[in-house]
């Protein structure tokens, strides 16, 4: 099990890495944490000619808080590593969620190394990072020679494997609004094993309302569809109820309204829909604690 | 009830009671450490010999397919690449590879013209290192005409199935069904008749190093040289250079560190003859290791897969009478071992209990997967598994608590040594006071009130009970007795040692077996300590090439203290007696008054005068004229201790003889959280309680049970091989054959009873397979007792979520 | 995903990196794993590779003091790394280093093809953490297969090697 051959680049800026990806277009992959495309490459399921290696550009190992005219915006670099965002006290302050869930990425030497935008530009419908960064309505920053873009993740997301990015064009951070006041999030899963990709997965944020009626919340699904989907029968069915025990159940029975998940050997569709249900249950009855919580607090 | 006829030799008198031991019962730190530790140990991928090329092999992606053309000429003009073959060109070097059965079942290491199963090798290559030889793999064009393929075992068996192999009229390779005792009669009788249909999927040994070798022909000499991670180089060498195309006088198989086994790499005559033919191919040495997915997808370290109709007749008080078993048991593409796991199985189908009568049908079944092999527990895990899962539910049925209901029928101590149905023997056992123990141990009540608390929030608590055997020390007629004409009735499973002492008194063992995950360098070591009155730090053990004459059926079937205990005694005494001779002339005594004691000779009783061994090391190897008259030089011994107790079978097979007549036996107490909406299972605690006899070391049995067990937590919750509907293998790598982790594993608390075998020195069992023989059906009974409220049974393993989500559903729903 | 027959072998890349406290330059192929630089133009055989896709951990060394899986990375991704195995823990006179000598007292191996794996990530968790309890273990060495032990002697071994390791340095300090 060893990887074909491929030329190594090693660019010291963000405009090389962006003109060699440029030049070879769809036959370069971008290495950053390797954990996953270094695992595909082993068994000879990906073949890129060209690795542009981005781990000695500057700058992109960032993790930063912007505060600009709107709310907080916390941002991740390419090379932040998933150790990195997990341990992270801003992380932690602004979008636990994404902690929470990157707990449950893999072991801990592989997150050591493994980066939260490999994660999401990888793209792996079962993967916990980019249905975190859906529930967290998240964005994507692009960057190519002919400029940036931002995506945002519910547009970002085309298929397995698959987004919207462009031949030569790199996914530089990923961005995530800090949590308001009164919201309250949570990330639950059944994976065969401790640290195994999940079965399925569940990630929920709820706001409430001053009078303590849901105002909005966002449940993101991996395991349950051929990329990371919205539960929008499940957040419509919620939203502006009370948020009590009998609206929860409402929305965890419309949960898998709609979804195609991809059955395999853990889990056949069937299954993966009853566990959408079983868990948006699960992951909305502890984002609406913790959003009460939060208004307690507040 | 039957008697036992034949009674064994008993095992060398003269043993110490337990309580003078010195050895023998400590846990001595094991010697095989530090190498292992330091990185420092020889695995078969460690191998480097001058010139060594690489192996490589493509594989199938098709479960059953005609080749219709292979074009290697892409990888042949790869720079580095050295050979390519295709399977009609390996055939050209070596031969195909032996097989146990009687049926015409041919089998090569790289496939011709046809493709059975998913992996199946079609071109394997050599080149400089394996990125290249890869490289190669990629660029051979093979064109496949798509066949059928048969998945389903049952659907396999219908004449009109697709045949598997032309040479065999049915895929049904082998059916036979044996009665023994009044089976009719125990089933007329029955005040019930508990039945269940039982499904154990196949799972595999998995160990963390695949199998490989690295074969070094030499075309001058004719003679090939192979180090290998396999265990038969001392018992079958014969086999591997009949196949390998060399005069067995000139094959030199070495063995290697083996990164464990559980029964996987007895044979791996795929990788020795893929090695063989690219060494052949090249003139140079080859290395060919697998990679996981060819481990996974082509080594035959596939366990059982059955399905069971099962029933279990019994008198109204809960005496169980009868047993019957239909077996339908998916063998996959080629039938290599025989029958071999129902042979092991037939040790011990009835249990620790004493049930009259046995029925035994069995159907080997060929489909398009890759072959069974052994792994651990051999044939007798899935039959634990049902037995138990049966008395269970024979309990639920009458009324009768699980425990009162095994203790009315457990063989009683003093019905030893016990002659089952079958005809296999029983040694010692006094399995009520295991069971006793075992739930003192577990602290049963405070776990009844514990489910009872969380039953009330809303939570499933289980505590399962299982009381199982653990048959031991195989002798060979396991493999081919279920034929009335066997092509190979071999009745040896020896164990060798060679040893000697040196002129300066230094203790030295060869032993025919490698190192494979066990610890035979300790085990060697704490019986010659014992015999000499020695430090075993100062024994130096090493490993026997085939070129030895080294006898060796090695580890497997939970043999190897048994048979190592009985090898390294035997020759210990020989040695010790030809030196209390040469002492006794050295202090004109009678050799009758000379004792050894803390590796001195020395008059009994009277310990004035004394002789080390250096002393008489050196009078044996150098004072020809100062020992006694009819004593040759020098202080050797090779001792071959053979299987201390077997019979063979009975020509019509209303006796299959004693073959496997050590039996251990344990009780484990698993405590399982069920949570029925996701189907997840979590061990929260486990208890077992096992008695092999005589402990020869408790830390390394304690060691090997906890090990068992894990593997057993795999075999309840998460292992197997999954096939699609095409025959793909969907399970090909560690991300989808699921093993257990750190995470998965509780607490495990073993503790032991010791009831001596009468059998062997000192009156150890072997213990090697027990935790993975009793954990999965415990497991199960525990996620039984959880789910009770919901009126779950388990006949499925694994319990995977979504088959416990699926048994919850169909409980509700009322499906059986 | 193209298809790539390339004629010409790709440029190698300079590595400069110093494995054991021995500092070497090398060309290495683009494509070389660290597993195998080490285990093959190294010699350094104690690193394990049970299943060259990241899951089993057996291929754990230290890169730059972080437990990684060297299945995972290529060689030529290390210039001016500073990497650890197994080879490194104990001396050349065959005496063991306290963690080894854990695995050793609490029989905290078998067969020992994963126990390189393990020692590494061990070397890193007690690094962070001195003493670490039970669930330490398990969180930075649960991605570790090991097939024969059923890992409780395992954790035991880390908890000892911790408690071992802490008593040395307070012995020191005294």
């Amino acid at each position: 099990m060893k990887p074909a051959a491929f030329a190594y680049l090693a660019p010291r800026d963000l405009d090389e890495a962006l003109d060699q990806l440029a030049e070879h277009g769809a036959d370069a992959r971008v290495l950053a944490g390797g954990q996953s495309l270094v695992r595909l490459m082993n068994a000879r399921l990906a073949s890129p000619s060209v690795v542009v290696d981005i781990n000695r550009v500057p700058g992109l190992d960032a993790l930063a808080v912007t505060n600009g005219s709107g709310p907080a915006t916390l941002r991740l670099g390419a090379t932040v590593r998933q150790r990195t965002s997990e341990l992270s006290a801003d992380v932690a302050t602004h979008a636990p969620l994404l902690a929470e869930a990157g707990a449950h990425v893999a072991h801990a030497p592989v997150r050591s190394r493994g980066t939260v935008v490999g994660s999401v530009a990888f793209a792996d419908p079962s993967a916990e990072l980019p249905a975190a960064l859906l529930a967290l309505d998240g964005r994507v920053v692009a960057r190519s020679r002919s400029g940036e873009r931002t995506i945002e993740a519910d547009d970002f997301f085309t298929g397995p494997f698959r987004t919207s990015l462009d031949p030569g064009e790199m996914v530089v951070a990923v961005e995530v609004p800090a949590v308001g006041a009164r919201t309250g999030s949570a990330f639950v899963e059944v994976a065969r094993r401790h640290g195994d990709l999940p079965v399925c997965g569940v990630a929920a944020t709820v706001t409430r309302a001053d009078d303590g009626s849901v105002a909005g919340t966002r449940i993101a699904l991996c395991g349950a569809g051929e990329r990371p989907v919205r539960a929008r029968a499940a957040e419509d069915a919620l939203t502006g109820s009370d948020g009590g025990e009998g609206a929860v159940a409402e929305a965890a029975a419309r949960a898998a309204d709609g979804l195609s998940p991809i059955g395999d050997c853990h889990g056949s569709a069937d299954f993966r829909r009853h566990l959408a249900r079983v868990l948006t249950g699960r992951a909305l009855r502890t984002a609406i604690h913790r959003a009460a919580g939060e208004a307690t607090d507040v | 009830m039957s008697t036992v006829e034949d009674r064994p030799t008993t095992a060398t008198t003269g043993s110490p009671r337990e309580g003078e031991r010195r050895w023998v019962g400590r846990s001595v730190p094991r010697k095989e450490d530090p190498k292992l530790l330091a990185g420092r140990a020889t695995f078969v991928g460690d191998v480097t010999l001058p010139g060594m090329l690489h192996g490589a092999v493509l594989r199938s992606p098709h479960a059953h397919a005609r080749i219709v053309s292979i074009d290697t000429s892409a990888a042949e003009a790869i720079p580095g690449v050295a050979a390519v073959l295709t399977g009609a060109q390996a055939a050209e070097l070596v031969n195909p590879m032996p097989a146990f059965c009687a049926e015409p079942v041919p089998q090569t290491a790289v496939a011709i013209e046809r493709v059975r199963y998913p992996g199946e090798a079609v071109a394997i290559v050599a080149a400089t290192d394996r990125y290249i030889a890869e490289d190669a793999c990629a660029a051979i064009r093979v064109e496949y005409e798509v066949l059928p393929a048969v998945v389903d075992p049952e659907a396999a068996m219908a004449p009109d199935a697709t045949r598997i192999h032309e040479t065999l009229d049915s895929n049904v390779a082998f059916h036979r069904t044996l009665d023994f005792g009044d089976v009719e009669g125990d089933l007329a009788r029955a005040h019930t008749v508990v039945r269940t249909r039982a499904r154990w999927h196949r799972m595999g040994a998995q160990p963390m190093e695949t199998a490989g070798a690295v074969a070094s022909w030499d075309p001058f000499d004719k003679s090939m040289t192979v180090y290998s991670n396999s265990n038969f180089h001392n018992f079958l060498p014969w086999a591997f250079a009949g196949m390998l195309g060399v005069s067995t006088n000139r094959l030199r198989m070495i063995p290697c560190a083996v990164g464990g086994s559980f029964g996987s790499k007895h044979f791996i005559t795929k990788v020795l003859a893929i090695a063989g033919a690219l060494s052949k191919a090249t003139g140079r040495p080859v290395q060919y290791l697998e990679d996981r997915v060819d481990n996974i997808a082509a080594n035959d370290n596939v366990g059982c897969d059955r399905i069971y109709d099962a029933e279990l007749a019994l008198a109204e008080d809960g005496e169980m009478l009868g047993l019957t078993l239909r077996i339908i048991d998916d063998y996959g593409a080629y039938f290599q071992f025989a029958h071999g796991q129902h042979g092991n199985a037939m040790a011990q189908p009835t249990g620790p209990y004493r049930i009259s009568s046995l029925r035994y049908d069995v159907s080997c079944v060929l489909t398009n997967k890759v072959q069974q092999g052994f792994f651990r527990g051999a044939g007798a895990d899935p039959g634990n598994f049902v037995l138990e899962r049966l008395v269970d539910k024979a309990a639920e049925q009458l009324g009768i608590d699980r425990a009162e209901i095994r203790r009315r029928n457990f063989i009683r101590p003093d019905q030893f040594p016990f002659k089952t149905p079958p005809g296999n023997v029983y040694d010692s056992g006094n399995y009520a006071a295991v069971l006793d123990k075992a739930l003192e141990l577990a602290g049963i009540d405070d776990w009844r009130a514990e489910q009872e608390r969380l039953r009330a929030e809303g939570r499933y608590l289980g505590i399962g009970l299982a009381t199982c055997q653990e048959r031991t020390g195989y002798n060979a007629s396991e493999w081919w007795f279920l034929y009335d004409n066997p092509p190979l009735p071999a009745t040896s499973t020896p164990e060798s040692v060679k040893m000697d002492v040196d002129a300066m008194g230094g203790v030295r063992v060869e032993v025919g077996c490698p190192l494979w995950g066990n610890s035979p360098e300790t085990v060697v070591s704490q019986v010659v300590a014992e015999e000499f009155g020695i430090d075993p730090a100062d024994v130096s053990v090493t490993y026997a090439d085939s070129t030895t004459g080294a006898m060796s059926a090695g580890p497997g079937g939970s043999r190897l203290t048994i048979m190592l205990s009985g090898a390294t005694r035997g020759a210990a005494r020989t040695i010790r007696d030809k030196m209390i001779r040469i002492a006794a002339h050295a202090m004109e005594m009678d050799p009758a008054d000379v004792e050894c004691v803390d590796g001195t000779f020395r008059a009994k009783g009277a310990p004035g005068t004394s002789m080390s061994m250096a002393d008489i090391g050196m009078r044996a190897h150098l004072f020809f004229h100062d020992t006694p008259e009819d004593e040759s030089s020098g202080l050797v011994a090779v001792h071959t201790y053979d299987h201390p107790y077997s019979t063979p079978p009975s020509a019509d097979r209303k006796d299959m003889g004693a073959f496997y007549p050590m039996v251990s036996h344990a009780c484990h107490i698993p405590i399982v959280e069920v949570d029925p909406e996701t189907g997840v299972v979590t061990l929260r605690a486990y208890y077992a309680v096992n008695d092999c006899g005589t402990v020869m070391n408790p830390t390394l049995v304690e060691g090997q049970i906890v090990g068992g067990i894990v593997q057993g937590i795999g075999a309840a919750l998460m292992e197997e091989y999954r096939y699609g509907e095409d025959g793909a293998l969907d399970t090909p790598t560690f991300r989808e054959y699921l093993v257990p982790s750190m995470h998965e594993v509780p607490e495990i608390v073993v503790e032991h009873l010791e009831t001596p075998s009468p059998f062997t020195e000192y009156g150890v069992k072997g213990a090697g397979e027990g935790g993975r023989l009793v954990a999965p059906t415990a497991i199960a009974s525990a996620v039984d007792d959880a789910l009770k409220p919901l009126g779950v049974w388990v006949d499925e393993l694994p319990m995977t979520p979504e088959r416990v989500v699926g048994m919850v559903t169909d409980a509700r729903e009322g499906r059986p | 995903m193209s298809e790539t027959t390339s004629t010409a072998a790709p440029e190698k890349v300079r590595v400069r990196l110093t494995v054991n406290g021995t500092s070497h330059d090398l060309l290495v192929e683009p494509r070389t794993l660290l597993a195998d630089l080490l285990r093959g133009d190294l010699g350094l055989t104690g690193t394990h590779l049970g299943c060259e896709q990241g899951v089993c951990g057996s291929c754990t060394v230290l890169v730059d003091g972080t437990a990684t899986r060297s299945c995972l990375v290529f060689a030529a991704q290390l210039d001016g790394a500073t990497v650890r195995t197994v080879e490194s823990l104990g001396g050349v006179d065959g005496s063991l280093h306290p963690i080894q000598r854990a695995f050793h007292e609490n029989h905290g191996l078998q067969c020992g093809f994963c126990t390189p794996g393990m020692l590494m990530g061990t070397c890193e968790l007690l690094e962070r953490t001195t003493e670490p309890d039970p669930d330490d273990v398990r969180e930075a060495l649960g991605g570790n297969l090991c097939r024969c032990t059923g890992y409780q002697n395992i954790v035991k071994s880390v908890c000892a090697a911790g408690r071992a390791l802490a008593a040395e340095r307070n012995g020191a300090q005294v």
